[in-house]
């Protein structure tokens, strides 16, 4: 938590958080062998998330992951942050190219009652052919930042709605269907 | 060895009669009851129906639980009153009459079920063909309805694709869904509008139904489709002509 | 347990001496047979496949393939085809070895043909599968005891579902037909054993090689598909859906095994004078569930194999986007589904229509009626299946032909509510634990019956399919009844198949305990279920939290139920009162055989002279008289006064074999 913020509903705190996808998981939190699974797409650095309750929330995402097409182009506009809007390495925005989506970071309710908060943002690809930034093992990432505002307190789930699940049907098997890689919780505490 | 007793179980004489009597009485008492809770409970439970077809599916409900009432009065009837006539206590002394069937009995049975059987077969289909109405009306609203892992979208294709992860319908105008999955099978239910069809992937299922209550409602995945099915769930706002249009067009659409 | 109680009488002192290297194969050899197998199938399928597209899927399916055929290398099951290959077959010796005799407790750890030996251990391995698929239970009751209660994940949960509705299903399809089609029925009939002993050992060993393959899904990314293993869910599901797989194939050949073995036996093997209007109703249910599985099961266990050409070579047969189509799983899986669930019915109510007549001292009352029920459920229990289909969108123009033909099913199936209540009617009820079964049952079928109907009509099956209504009214199906008809017939043959009587007080109180738990549980089911709740859900609204939490507290008075319950099988069949070969005063054949049960169960062949269900028709009513005459040879019980043919004289008659 860093300060407060002026928002439409007036001033309210404001929180930070900063999230990565990698393409693989030897970055994320699964150890740096990358434990079980070392070739499965992460968020990282952890996918239990926790947020304060009636705040600003502004989320800040590093993406270093290629990407396609995105099978359901709704989910390449932005949808329930503040204005409608997140920034992609500065700019403002309102979507992706739904032809280069790497991940989305989409976030709902779970059935019990809380307060309804729906966010989906589309994090836009690396290029195929994208060049190793120095001194790393990935591209330079797009850094993508979006803020929404909290109500109640209560449990959410997210998840990423970019089938990035190679190798199974539908792409939506292995790390998408596994809490810790493409899917966690959000605290709203 | 008790001594026997004087043979009346293998006279069929007036005490059968007064037996049928007691089992008649056990009966209709709980057929009585039964038609009370039919009456009262299982259509409550499901709650205020938001459409012509939910309020279809609660009459079902209340009609088969009546019509079902006096068969399992007979059937409870029958094993109570076993309990408190017929019961020996400890091993039995001696057998029972020797009754191996009873044709008039048997085949009044099977009529009687049968009978019922096609009562509730003719107001299931005059039913399917009253809650098929919505589809065959003149002018529906399209809604295509797309499942996919683990959420809902909805586009209006006839309002200038209209998109949307809530359901909005305005009050009573024919809705049809074009339902279908990007993944696996999902199913799409808006609880209490008493709709449900899966969403598959490769294939357009349709449904429809006339909303006529205001308010917000459930749509819930009813077929289970991985880890997050449970949290597959979205809402349903029937609003009035007005408001459905000035939605419409916020969201860039016409009505 | 006790091998006093277990083992046979001594008739000759002399242990067999064939055998040859069956001798030395027992669950031992088979388990290490098994995971050496099993581990070179996975050394040599790792170097092969690691790095494909399918690798981990391939690897995980050879591996629990070479298991499985280790495992049955190891218990000697395919000694026999590989003597024959040899030119060999076996000696009496060998066959004397093979039935146990006079093997102690060893013989219920060996490939032993004994269809008593294979009785029990069907019993064995049912309450095996029930204790796992109860605690699984208990997991998810107790996850679901408030809204979002973080007791498990959904991960975590969605592995328990699908592990809890399969390990359940397997144990009620085999829990009647297993344990009582395997000891008690060859005796009801009148046979030394079955048709093809060797063959029914190998449909006990082949789901004993099988449990392990459905366990180790556990460790493999659990079943995420529910039991039903959905297509194309299926499709991107982990290995755990390997074996989920194999474990479907293994069990589609067992139960093909045993479904030809029984049938045979009774088509060919029951007692001279046995005709079909003497053959107990109990022998009629065994026949129409082991019959009913033969086509069943072939398209479950192909509906597999589809899936795994699917997740091993690439297949599409399940893929929308290749040319597939997700409802030919949905078919296969239901034409395998629908007549399933009477398989596992069909045997539990003949049971409880073995019993009411005992209890009621009174003949089973329109014995045609009941064979024309069950020939009339079987019938249409095969043209019913796409009702599971209604809201699929396969074919909406077949629900009304299927709501028609769901809804007929109700016809036969109250016919044997008649049969039974008309068999208690006037009776002289006797109130023991087989008897209350049949009360509950009643109680029971008759809730699971009426919401069958719901679920049968088209609209209403809109707005239920895939509730927690239709959960519920299933478990009022298979547990109320069917499960229910499994702990009559346990509490009624345990006598014969223990030589023990079940502790009766212990029996009560269990009984209560899960009537009752089983009652508030699935009543709050129905309830939220019509409130709106989704099967399968590890979270909830809140709407449904009072639901929820009754349905919890009763699955907890099940478990406590069951646990007693099974006090009192281990504690009775250890030490309980020894008992008497009659206890019941039962007229059909396994009743007059003596405690412990001989090697070949008579040593006389019965000759049948009427059906046994001759209450009240004797001129002594207390039932059959059993002593053995100076000779030996045994006296069968009088039964006279078949159906149209009361009357006649007692006639006792018997026929001396070697």
């Amino acid at each position: 938590m860093n300060g407060t913020a002026n928002t439409s509903q007036g001033v309210l705190p404001h929180a930070f958080l900063n999230l990565d996808t990698y393409p693989d998981s030897a970055a994320g939190a699964h150890g740096a062998d990358g434990g079980a699974h070392p070739d499965w797409v992460t968020y990282g650095p952890t996918s239990n998330l926790s947020v304060p309750a009636h705040s600003l929330v502004t989320i800040t995402i590093k993406q270093y992951d290629s990407g396609g097409t995105i099978t359901n182009p709704y989910f390449a506009k932005v949808h329930g942050t503040v204005d409608g809007t997140m920034t992609v390495d500065g700019k403002t925005v309102t979507e992706a190219d739904p032809d280069s989506v790497g991940h989305t970071f989409t976030l709902h309710a779970l059935p019990t009652n809380q307060d309804p908060l729906f966010v989906s943002v589309p994090l836009p690809a690396e290029a195929d052919d994208a060049p190793t930034a120095p001194g790393s093992d990935y591209p330079a990432p797009h850094v993508v930042t979006f803020s929404f505002i909290t109500g109640g307190k209560g449990e959410y789930i997210w998840n990423c709605e970019y089938p990035c699940g190679d190798g199974y049907y539908a792409k939506f098997g292995g790390p998408m269907s596994t809490q810790g890689y493409m899917s966690g919780n959000l605290n709203v505490t | 060895m008790v001594s026997p007793e004087p043979a009346v179980d293998t006279v069929i004489g007036p005490k059968p009669r007064v037996e049928i009597r007691h089992v008649f009485w056990i009966w209709l008492a709980l057929t009585v009851l039964l038609v009370l809770f039919s009456l009262w409970v299982p259509a409550r439970l499901m709650g205020p129906p938001a459409s012509p077809t939910m309020h279809a599916v609660e009459s079902t409900m209340t009609v088969f639980s009546v019509a079902a009432s006096p068969v399992a009065a007979i059937v409870w009837a029958i094993a109570i009153y076993s309990l408190l006539r017929w019961r020996s206590k400890g091993e039995p002394d001696r057998d029972g009459p020797p009754l191996r069937g009873n044709g008039p009995v048997t085949a009044t049975w099977a009529l009687l079920s049968t009978a019922l059987c096609l009562v509730l077969l003719v107001w299931g289909l005059a039913e399917m063909t009253s809650v098929t109405s919505a589809a065959e009306a003149s002018n529906p609203l399209v809604v295509n309805v797309t499942g996919q892992q683990w959420t809902w979208t909805f586009d209006y294709p006839g309002q200038g694709n209209v998109e949307s992860d809530q359901l909005y319908l305005p009050l009573n105008r024919p809705v049809v869904f074009h339902v279908t999955s990007k993944d696996v099978i999902h199913s799409f239910w808006v609880v209490q509008m008493g709709i449900k069809v899966d969403a598959n992937p490769g294939q357009t299922t349709k449904t429809s139904v006339t909303p006529d209550k205001l308010g917000t409602f459930d749509v819930r995945c009813a077929e289970l489709c991985g880890l997050r099915h449970a949290d597959m769930e979205t809402s349903a706002h029937v609003v009035s002509t007005a408001d459905f249009s000035s939605w419409l067009t916020q969201n860039g659409g016409h009505s | 347990m006790s091998t006093a109680v277990l083992d046979h009488p001594p008739i000759d002192e002399q242990a067999p001496t064939g055998g040859g290297v069956m001798r030395r194969l027992n669950v031992v050899t088979a388990l290490v047979a098994g995971v050496v197998l099993g581990f070179i199938g996975w050394f040599v399928a790792h170097l092969l496949w690691q790095d494909g597209d399918h690798g981990s899927d391939q690897v995980v399916l050879v591996t629990l393939t070479c298991w499985a055929i280790g495992f049955m290398l190891g218990i000697g099951a395919f000694n026999g085809p590989l003597g024959w290959l040899r030119g060999r077959d076996l000696t009496h010796q060998d066959e004397l070895f093979l039935a146990g005799k006079n093997q102690g407790v060893s013989r219920y750890f060996r490939f032993t043909t004994d269809h008593k030996v294979v009785g029990i251990q069907y019993l064995v391995v049912t309450m095996v599968l029930f204790a796992f698929g109860g605690t699984l239970a208990m997991l998810i009751r107790t996850n679901l005891i408030s809204p979002n209660s973080h007791f498990l994940n959904p991960q975590t949960y969605n592995a328990v579902v699908g592990l809890h509705g399969l390990i359940m299903i397997i144990a009620t399809i085999i829990m009647v037909t297993g344990p009582f089609g395997n000891f008690i029925m060859p005796i009801m009939i009148g046979a030394r054993d079955m048709a093809f002993p060797r063959l029914n050992a190998l449909s006990l060993w082949l789901i004993v090689a099988a449990i392990p393959v459905l366990l180790s899904a556990a460790f493999l990314g659990g079943i995420p598909t529910g039991w039903v293993g959905a297509a194309p869910l299926a499709d991107q599901a982990p290995p755990g859906m390997d074996a989920y797989s194999m474990f479907i194939i293994i069990f589609a050949v067992s139960s093909a095994v045993a479904g030809a073995n029984i049938t045979t036996t009774v088509l060919t093997m029951r007692a001279r004078g046995m005709s079909w209007n003497r053959t107990p109703i109990f022998v009629y249910g065994t026949v129409a569930s082991v019959g009913l599985a033969i086509p069943a099961f072939p398209l479950f266990m192909a509906s597999q194999v589809l899936l795994q050409v699917d997740r091993t070579q690439g297949g599409q047969f399940y893929v929308a986007s290749g040319g597939g189509n997700p409802w030919l799983y949905a078919n296969l899986f239901w034409l395998m589904g629908h007549p399933e669930v009477y398989v596992i019915l069909i045997p539990a109510i003949a049971a409880l229509m073995e019993i009411t007549p005992v209890f009621s001292r009174k003949p089973l009352f329109s014995f045609n009626a009941a064979v024309i029920s069950i020939a009339g459920i079987v019938g249409l229990s095969v043209m019913v299946w796409a009702h599971h289909m209604y809201a699929s969108g396969w074919a909406p123009d077949l629900n009304g032909p299927f709501m028609l033909t769901t809804e007929m099913i109700s016809v036969p199936t109250g016919l044997l509510f008649l049969v039974i209540l008309g068999t208690m009617w006037r009776g002289r009820v006797w109130t023991a634990l087989p008897m209350m079964a049949t009360y509950a049952m009643l109680w029971n079928f008759i809730i699971g019956g009426i919401t069958g109907i719901y679920l049968s009509d088209v609209p209403a099956d809109y707005a239920l399919h895939g509730s927690m209504f239709v959960t519920a009214h299933f478990h009022y199906t298979l547990m109320g009844a069917g499960l229910t008809g499994a702990i009559g017939a346990l509490a009624y043959w345990f006598p014969k198949m223990t030589g023990r009587m079940l502790n009766a007080r212990a029996g009560y109180i269990s009984f209560w305990f899960v009537q009752i738990g089983f009652n508030i549980t699935f009543m709050g089911m129905f309830a939220v279920g019509l409130a709106g709740q989704p099967r399968r859900v590890v979270t909830y609204a809140h709407l449904f939290a009072v639901g929820n939490f009754v349905s919890t507290i009763g699955a907890y008075l099940i478990g406590i139920g069951m646990l007693i319950l099974l006090w009192a099988v281990v504690s009775s069949w250890r030490h309980g009162e020894r008992a008497p070969a009659n206890p019941w005063g039962a007229k059909t054949l396994e009743w007059t055989v003596p405690n412990p049960i001989p090697m070949e169960n008579f040593t006389v062949l019965p000759i049948v002279t009427s059906d046994p269900y001759g209450y009240g028709e004797e001129a002594d009513s207390t039932g059959p008289e059993f002593d053995r005459a100076a000779d030996g040879s045994v006296r069968e019980p009088a039964q006279v006064g078949a159906i149209g043919d009361s009357g006649h004289a007692p006639v006792v008659d018997s026929e001396v074999e070697r």
